[in-house]
């Protein structure tokens, strides 16, 4: 009988190993016929998706906030990113700064907005202000070139390290992965349990001493900042950023994401990601019958996804447990 | 001094109204250290709306509420929001037990410190050693009551599931986190059965000896308040009807008339 | 003033595409409790039915628009049976993913029936203009707003006087009560669906002929649908309605007076204002919690 060694496992050894998973795909890439290079730019586009995916996470599954502004603000950020990097010729830490900053100010003001509106009416709210923000980026043609499209180009760190695609990706990966890690922390600790109690019960909360305007700010605050962040990535990645991508059906997909993968976790909301955007380009686009029917066969699985398992894919980690389970006692009892 | 010594709550001419009814009327009576008090009176008579008036969650449209804080100051709770009420030291259980269903009990205890938290938000995300050392103490603080009141081998199973009377010890617990002088039980013996209701009878004498706080118990279970209750003010349409003893309370001839020839109805 | 009136009379006109399409929305919402985000995509697909069949069989467009109606009902009720009728468990934010879903195979089925160039539908009525107050009004248009009144006119009449729309609106209040007292709530939830369907289309068809039809020929109907019933408050089955209208003539007027860029975003600027003054619309109400 081998002796059991336990190890302690501390959450964040498992998003570094997780990030280093990541890291190894674009190395997978070169060696097999599988994953095109073209792969890169799915995975990469589904990760940037995760980080903002990851915000929304806070705002509604932790926090009980509907927001469909997401997609606006994201926008906002790379349109922003894309004219100080390349008009502005400012420095890309700079422009990332300034891009997240500026989002999340709008953030907060709608934060502000939640406290006295709710529930369906917060969430068309925020899609209005999303709808405000789209024109804007149609109409401010000095700044994002209108329906031309603008163009970006690939970071430049510390002024002098120009990345290319690979190591744009793997700077995805790095902010990410502290995503990850940081909203671990927060969610699990007094701010995360704030949250949750003004989720559960506002009047609680309140008894409790969680000040509702202070904590309501703080998550509008960190979505926004998520949001954002994944704005700059997107447009340093894909290099093109058009006003019509910032659109409900985009916040939609970032609603999708989380309830797919999975409220209020972390992994939940990166295999979320995977199943709304990376799934049809990475698979059903190869089946060669199926191609035009992608967009289809997607809609029909996060249908079947909801139906299926309604508290999101990642608790079919229980059912495979429970699987294994059933597996090993039929074996043992076999044995017998 | 607005307060005695040994005084810790007095409310004096409490009133509330919502739209022409006045639900609460010239209200007042007095609760000291180390007291249990019971409020009663029958259904609709106001107990609900008077210590949502305490607690700040309804503003009285008059009156004052004097109490004597954890830092032994003599405020008026009436000057503050509802979120401030718990850092002076008043705490309430709620009837619905409002815990979050998803989250273990012991992060469910933790939400009671909420308040004693230092540490920002940044500190928190990066995890930086007084974040994690805060946690540490009030983690080890919510242990010893669990351990206190008896659960506390459930503390990392999710509140989801668990039978009404551990959620009520939870609830419980999680209002000990803030060193609290004034506990307000909302019915807590409703849905409890006899047993049960002894049960939380020494749980209720509990709060006052080992965690010396007072507790003002609103309640329709007449035998938990005349057994528990040190002094009991009794209370009809919002207005104050008698304050006594148990005995005295039930000798009241005004009590007896709020009560009598009622159906007794349960909520 | 003539002016205004023609902008007034042509925004009572968009307003009753709004109308149609808010109605269809807070029918769903009420009686099964889904934020059919899907409304817009279910009147574009079945807009391009009705141009369909109006240019590959030949008929009177009339004819072609009852076809796009009779598409409309089924694919509801089949969304309903197939799809919806399952979703018990499902959270209410789930729900909503669920029209996600819808709007992706409808807008992925789209291009592989129709086609992925843009269709044009004509009018109903092609000619002719009325002249009222000094101000210029085409038939076409009048039959819109008169026939948009027509229908939510006979529908109110369904939901206040009669028996079916005593269903609806019991079931609407409280799903779980009408059902214990003997309420169909399946059929009614069905219908709800099938005639939210219709008035996706009817407002498809109402709109299609002043743009082409395209994907996105609903995009922007079912923002402003979903703003109105927000101004109008989603508690009742008129205020969205009224919402609808109310935007339908203040956009166009901002949209002339104010600035013919940014008309619709002040409007919605202002909407967002009233909002923090009356959270639940013009006509809601709201849910008090007693702790």
């Amino acid at each position: 009988m081998m002796k059991k060694i336990k190890i302690a496992f501390k959450p964040w050894m498992g998003f570094v190993l997780f990030g280093i998973v990541l890291a190894l795909i674009p190395g997978l890439a070169q060696n097999t016929t599988f994953i095109k290079s073209s792969t890169i730019v799915t995975i990469g586009g589904t990760l940037i998706f995760a980080i903002a995916a990851l915000g929304l996470n806070i705002l509604l599954g932790y926090s009980g906030l509907i927001s469909l502004g997401t997609a606006g603000f994201m926008g906002l950020a790379a349109y922003l990113s894309a004219y100080m990097t390349v008009d502005l010729g400012l420095p890309f830490e700079v422009s990332l700064i300034v891009a997240v900053l500026i989002p999340t100010l709008i953030g907060v003001l709608v934060g502000l907005i939640s406290l006295k509106i709710e529930g369906m009416y917060l969430a068309i709210a925020t899609l209005a202000v999303s709808e405000i923000l789209r024109k804007t980026f149609e109409e401010f043609e000095f700044i994002t070139n209108g329906f031309s499209g603008k163009s970006a180009r690939f970071p430049q760190l510390l002024g002098f390290i120009q990345l290319d695609r690979a190591s744009t990706y793997y700077l995805i990966v790095v902010v990410l992965v502290i995503a990850m890690l940081l909203t671990y922390n927060m969610m699990n600790g007094q701010v995360g349990r704030a949250f949750n109690a003004m989720r559960g019960s506002e009047s609680a909360a309140s008894a409790m001493g969680v000040y509702s305007l202070k904590y309501r700010l703080i998550a509008f605050a960190l979505a926004t900042i998520l949001a954002s962040l994944a704005g700059v990535m997107y447009v340093h990645f894909i290099r093109f950023a058009y006003p019509s991508t910032w659109n409900l059906k985009l916040s939609l997909d970032f609603l999708a994401m989380i309830v797919i993968g999975g409220l209020r976790s972390i992994y939940g909301t990166v295999l979320g990601a995977f199943i709304v955007f990376a799934i049809p380009d990475l698979f059903l686009k190869q089946i060669p019958f199926f191609n035009q029917l992608s967009y289809v066969l997607n809609g029909v699985l996060i249908i079947v996804v909801i139906m299926f398992y309604p508290s999101g894919l990642i608790n079919i980690g229980f059912d495979i447990k429970r699987l294994w389970l059933k597996l090993r006692k039929g074996i043992h009892d076999a044995g017998k | 001094m607005m307060l005695e010594n040994n005084e810790l709550l007095k409310i004096e001419a409490l009133s509330i109204q919502f739209g022409g009814l006045k639900a609460v009327d010239q209200l007042s009576f007095t609760i000291h250290e180390k007291e249990i008090f019971g409020l009663i009176g029958p259904n609709g008579a106001g107990k609900t709306t008077v210590f949502n008036c305490i607690t700040q969650f309804y503003k009285p449209n008059h009156g004052n509420i004097y109490f004597r804080n954890i830092k032994d100051e003599v405020i008026n709770l009436v000057d503050l929001k509802v979120h401030q009420v718990i850092r002076q030291g008043v705490v309430r259980t709620f009837q619905n037990v409002e815990l979050i269903r998803e989250l273990s009990i012991l992060d469910n205890v933790l939400i009671g410190a909420h308040i004693d938290y230092k540490t920002g938000v940044i500190s928190q995300a990066l995890r930086l050693p007084k974040a994690v050392k805060e946690e540490a103490i009030y983690k080890a603080k919510a242990e010893e009551i669990l351990k206190k009141l008896g659960i506390y081998e459930r503390k990392d199973m999710l509140v989801f599931g668990q039978p009404y009377g551990i959620l009520k010890k939870v609830e419980l617990a999680r209002t000990f986190m803030s060193d609290p002088k004034l506990v307000i039980l909302d019915e807590p013996a409703a849905g409890l059965n006899d047993v049960e209701t002894l049960q939380l009878a020494k749980t209720i004498r509990q709060i006052r000896d080992d965690f010396n706080c007072s507790v003002l118990l609103v309640e329709h279970d007449m035998r938990l308040v005349m057994d528990v209750c040190d002094t009991i003010c009794a209370i009809n349409f919002g207005k104050f009807l008698a304050l006594g003893s148990a005995k005295e309370i039930q000798k009241n001839p005004l009590v007896q008339e709020a009560y009598l020839g009622k159906e007794e109805h349960d909520e | 003033m003539s002016i205004f009136i023609q902008i007034f009379l042509r925004s009572l006109e968009t307003g009753s595409v709004y109308a149609l399409a808010a109605l269809g929305i807070i029918l769903v919402f009420r009686t099964s409790n889904i934020t059919n985000f899907s409304q817009g995509a279910l009147g574009m697909f079945n807009t391009f039915v009705v141009v369909s069949i109006f240019n590959n069989f030949g008929v009177p467009l009339w004819v072609a628009i009852i076809g796009g109606l009779i598409s409309a009902l089924v694919i509801g009720m089949m969304i309903d049976l197939v799809i919806i009728r399952h979703t018990k468990k499902v959270s209410p934010v789930a729900k909503q993913i669920i029209t996600l879903g819808l709007i992706m195979i409808l807008v992925g089925l789209a291009p592989i029936f129709f086609g992925v160039d843009p269709l044009n539908l004509p009018r109903l009525i092609p000619e002719g203009n009325l002249t009222l107050a000094g101000a210029n009004i085409s038939y076409n248009g009048l039959f819109n707003i008169l026939f948009g009144l027509m229908v939510m006119g006979g529908l109110f009449y369904i939901l206040q006087y009669t028996k079916v729309g005593l269903a609806i609106r019991t079931t609407a209040s409280n799903e779980y009560t009408a059902r214990l007292m003997g309420v169909p709530t399946k059929t009614v939830t069905l219908g709800a669906w099938a005639v939210g369907s219709m008035l996706g289309v009817i407002s498809g068809v109402m709109i299609a002929p002043t743009t082409t039809v395209t994907l996105n020929l609903m995009d922007v109907v079912q923002i402003n649908a979903f703003v109105a019933a927000v101004l109008g408050g989603f508690q009742t089955f008129y205020g969205p309605v009224i919402g609808a209208y109310i935007i339908g003539v203040v956009s166009n007027l901002l949209l002339f007076y104010v600035s013919p860029v940014w008309g619709g975003q002040i409007l919605y600027v202002l909407i967002l204002l009233f909002l923090t003054v009356r959270p639940y619309g013009l006509f809601g109400k709201k849910v008090v919690k007693k702790v």
